[in-house]
């Protein structure tokens, strides 16, 4: 028997939907192998954390409160993704939008305006630390998925510099915390419960994103540097614009997601402000193939898997690390399939005579 | 890898890798016996060492290759002659195993053969150097050349064997290259004997070069063609691929000369000339079955003054252009390909920057402007490389034909989606762009509907100026004939085109001035009025007008 693989002429619409399914299905069943093999009944775990984030008032509120980061990085990566780019960076630059959001809440803070001030200083922060990537690939072709992804390093240990010398708080004994914010710097919260404003943002931004790339003589721009790079330079359209314009808007993002993490749910700065958001950005957008409105429900799967990790966690001791794995499946799963997008698989039992 | 997802990994190796091997396959058990080395044997005493009997190849819409025949004589170098699209390649592509035949038989060494892959032909006795060199950048010479061959003591290599066979092909053959050194650092000249080396190492009987002297500097080709007489005293033979005279007629012992797909005949070159030779490659016939009116021609719309500029290898691909296109008129670039026509069109459209000149549109400097730019001015592209720069095969009919104006298809920067969706139906209508949808992917539709979609866009943008590259390459004969028609509609509208073709006979049916590329520099220019087709063919090959 042979294995025989041919290039696909034309790729049929269902293989797109089916990809993404099936590597979610796949990754589901290989953790499930996993819990199995440290004597967990996947099927009770899974059970568990369905009930955890749907079951209560709080675990609903809480899945909200988890997805909404989750959201925005994902936005963060999939909008330089529309133009060819992997912006590895968004939790560098959630990193750098919570240290702006804390600096200005503790340090510089004029009270009634304070908020509007930490959001617009998370975002320059984002911004610029997205535009170093951006600028060093429009000018010299630099591997944007190795700038983006050590510049996460240099953020997250900037933030753990700071917590644990400069900006570490009086009150906080040993811990690598800053000080609280005072309640100016506080987003507003909803039904007593950690849901803040800062998840009705994410879901208006969401799609306010939608609606630039796809609707706007940007958005075409961004699309067609993305199908193809040659015909974009011979439509006049700069790619070098395009990457670092794309960089850019996604660190912005990234960076307003940190400071609504600090201001809507730490309140403070703290070493691991984020459990990994930027990084699961990267499977949320691939998952939602660039596309905002699919971003909003791969962020929630995600995000279930945050607020069921932890509960799995309590409940059968299984480190939340579990959720990496599954992510980093995804994503192996996805790339994978992607073959099969442009190729097709026959077995020949018989060779035909030539 | 970059794009994996979206455009489908184009950036990466591992996809590119299998593509170029297309149809690879994995054997799991039931192998095939190999050909003994030994067989070929009993052919040594004959003469004739190849044999292309009745060989037909038909592509969708296109004959490459009509019942041609061809015979090469052992230790000969045989010329294989003919413009671009005349079937050469294709030829050599069935020879080498790249694809079947549709009719015809191959006798190599005196037995009949049919190559069902280049590994196949390899294993044969023929070696093949591409146009385009297949080699690992980053590794040296030497694991170059033995990269997928087996040494004696395989699994492990042995150096020292192979360094000792190279030696003798070197002694032998004299064509030298430095084993150590890695590729990347290599001359291109230095590259093709690399190349040349790893046939010989695989004991060829029959090496067929494709093109070799395209990338190499006049000194390189002398070296060349030195080793070359070299490898024909030494008893091995050798095909050469040319659409250079000069080349053919200094190499070679025998040279057939291939037009559309046939064998116009094969010929003694001692016996033979440039101006018979081109008379055969071209053809005397030209068809002026459509009548172009001349048109008053206005004044000067493009003009291009002594420009310079380089290749995407940093050598100098136009050496000093100078020219005009006027109102109403259509100027033929008469050319073999790769002397510059490429590095011209995307200096006028303002893709590869201009060391040295000026080009004036309309009397406004543009040397330096920007592509959105002199797309606003009114320079309209039909690009030679419709799908790599023409198109995004991935985005809709509808996207594409508003590739060059999407920013007039908008209004305060929101796309404006029932212009768009107007604006595509009746451009489909208009120019009879076959689809079942304006919102299926471009990539859907054939080559000629592609030319077509480029067409229509370029022309609804009404403009003042039109470069057409390459503009019927690949379109059957109803396609060609209305892309022809188009243009000198345009022209007769009063606009300026410059019609870039290697199709020679298309230039002289449809130009008012025809202007002949050689080597990037402008060789002559001729009104339609005395045209001279041996003179053209001659200048094209690089031959003296004189």
């Amino acid at each position: 028997m042979r294995i025989k693989v041919e290039r696909r002429l034309e790729t049929p619409k269902f293989i797109y939907i089916l990809i993404p399914l099936a590597s979610i299905i796949a990754s589901l069943i290989f953790v499930g192998i996993l819990l199995f093999l440290i004597g967990v009944n996947p099927i009770d775990a899974y059970s568990t954390m369905i009930y955890r984030a749907f079951g209560t008032k709080f675990g609903v509120t809480e899945l909200f409160v988890k997805t909404a980061p989750i959201i925005l990085t994902g936005l963060a990566v999939s909008i330089p993704l529309r133009a060819g780019l992997w912006n590895i960076g968004a939790e560098g630059q959630l990193y750098m939008g919570a240290f702006a959001a804390s600096f200005i809440a503790l340090y510089l803070s004029p009270p009634p305006v304070v908020l509007p001030f930490m959001v617009i200083m998370a975002v320059l922060a984002g911004m610029m630390w997205a535009s170093i990537p951006g600028v060093l690939k429009a000018k010299f072709e630099l591997n944007e998925i190795i700038s983006t992804l050590l510049l996460n390093y240099v953020a997250i240990y900037w933030v753990e510099y700071l917590v644990y010398g400069p900006m570490k708080g009086k009150e906080v004994y040993n811990f690598p915390y800053s000080d609280l914010f005072s309640d100016y710097a506080i987003l507003p919260r909803f039904f007593g419960t950690r849901f803040h404003a800062g998840v009705i943002v994410a879901f208006i931004l969401a799609i306010a994103i939608y609606i630039l790339i796809t609707r706007t003589s940007y958005g075409f721009a961004v699309k067609i540097v993305g199908a193809n790079p040659k015909a974009a330079e011979y439509a006049g359209i700069s790619r070098k614009k395009i990457i670092i314009s794309t960089m850019i808007l996604g660190g912005a993002i990234a960076g307003f997601a940190g400071m609504m993490e600090v201001s809507g749910l730490h309140m403070r700065l703290r070493a691991a402000v984020s459990p990994g958001y930027g990084y699961t950005g990267i499977p949320v957008a691939l998952l939602a193939r660039g596309n905002p409105l699919f971003v909003i429900m791969a962020a929630f799967l995600f995000g279930l898997l945050y607020v069921g990790g932890s509960a799995m966690q309590t409940t059968y001791g299984i480190p939340v690390a579990v959720v990496d794995v599954f992510q980093a499946l995804v994503v192996l799963f996805i790339i994978g399939g992607d073959f099969f997008t442009r190729y097709r698989i026959s077995f020949v039992f018989r060779e035909a005579s030539a | 890898m970059s794009l994996l997802l979206w455009q489908g990994g184009k950036g990466c190796n591992f996809y590119k890798l299998v593509e170029h091997y297309q149809g690879i396959e994995i054997n799991m058990g039931n192998r095939k016996t190999k050909t003994e080395r030994g067989w070929a044997l009993q052919g040594e005493n004959s003469d004739i060492i190849l044999e292309m009997k009745n060989i037909t190849k038909v592509f969708p819409g296109v004959v490459a290759n009509d019942r041609v025949n061809l015979e090469v004589r052992r230790g000969e170098i045989h010329g294989l002659l003919g413009e671009n699209g005349a079937g050469k390649t294709t030829l050599m592509s069935i020879l080498y195993g790249l694809y079947r035949p549709d009719e015809g038989e191959i006798i190599f060494d005196g037995e009949k053969r049919v190559f069902s892959s280049p590994k196949d032909a390899i294993e044969s006795g023929i070696g093949m150097v591409h146009q385009h060199f297949m080699l690992v950048n980053k590794m040296s010479a030497l694991n170059n050349i033995l990269l997928g061959y087996k040494t004696p003591g395989d699994p492990l290599l042995d150096y020292e064997w192979a360094r000792e066979k190279i030696r003798s092909i070197i002694e032998v053959y004299g064509i030298d290259a430095e084993l150590d050194e890695r590729v990347i650092n290599m001359s291109v000249g230095e590259e093709q004997r690399v190349e040349i080396l790893k046939s010989l190492f695989r004991d060829v009987k029959l090496l067929i070069l494709d093109e070799p002297t395209s990338v190499l500097t006049p000194i390189e080709s002398e070296r060349l063609f030195q080793a070359l007489k070299r490898m024909s005293e030494k008893g091995l033979t050798v095909l050469f691929i040319t659409h250079k005279l000069r080349e053919a007629l200094e190499v070679t012992d025998r040279i057939t000369v291939l037009r559309k797909g046939r064998n116009v005949g094969t010929l003694i070159t001692k016996r033979t000339d440039e101006k018979e030779l081109a008379r055969l490659m071209v053809g005397r016939e030209i068809d002026m079955k459509i009548e172009k009116k001349r048109v008053e021609a206005g004044k000067d719309v493009l003009k291009l003054e002594n420009v310079y500029a380089r290749n995407d290898r940093g050598l100098m691909a136009l050496k000093g252009i100078s020219l005009s296109v006027r109102e109403g008129e259509i100027l033929g670039i008469a050319g073999v390909s790769g002397n510059g026509q490429k590095e011209l069109e995307e200096v006028i459209i303002g893709l590869r920057p201009v060391e040295k000149g000026k080009i004036l549109f309309n009397g406004e400097d543009i040397t330096f402007s920007s592509v959105r730019k002199r797309t606003r001015l009114g320079i309209s592209c039909i690009p030679e490389n419709r799908i790599e720069t023409g198109l995004a095969p991935s985005l809709t009919i509808e996207e594409n034909l508003i590739l060059r104006d999407y920013e007039s298809f908008s209004r305060n920067g929101f796309m404006e989606f029932d212009m768009i969706e107007a604006h595509a139906e009746k451009l489909v209508e208009e120019y009879g762009i076959k689809t079942p949808s304006t919102k299926a992917p471009a990539r859907t539709l054939s080559g000629g509907n592609i030319q077509r979609l480029i067409i229509a866009r370029e022309l609804s943008r009404n403009p003042l100026f039109l470069i057409a590259s390459q503009p019927t390459r690949g379109l059957d004969i109803a396609g060609i004939d209305y892309v022809r028609r188009k243009l000198i509609s345009l022209a007769e509208e009063g606009k300026a085109i410059l019609l870039i073709s290697e199709d020679l006979e298309e230039i002289v049916q449809i130009s008012d001035r025809i202007a002949v590329i050689f080597e990037g520099e402008i060789r002559g220019i001729f009104d339609r009025e005395n045209v001279d087709i041996d003179r053209i063919g001659l200048l094209m090959s690089g031959g003296a007008d004189n």
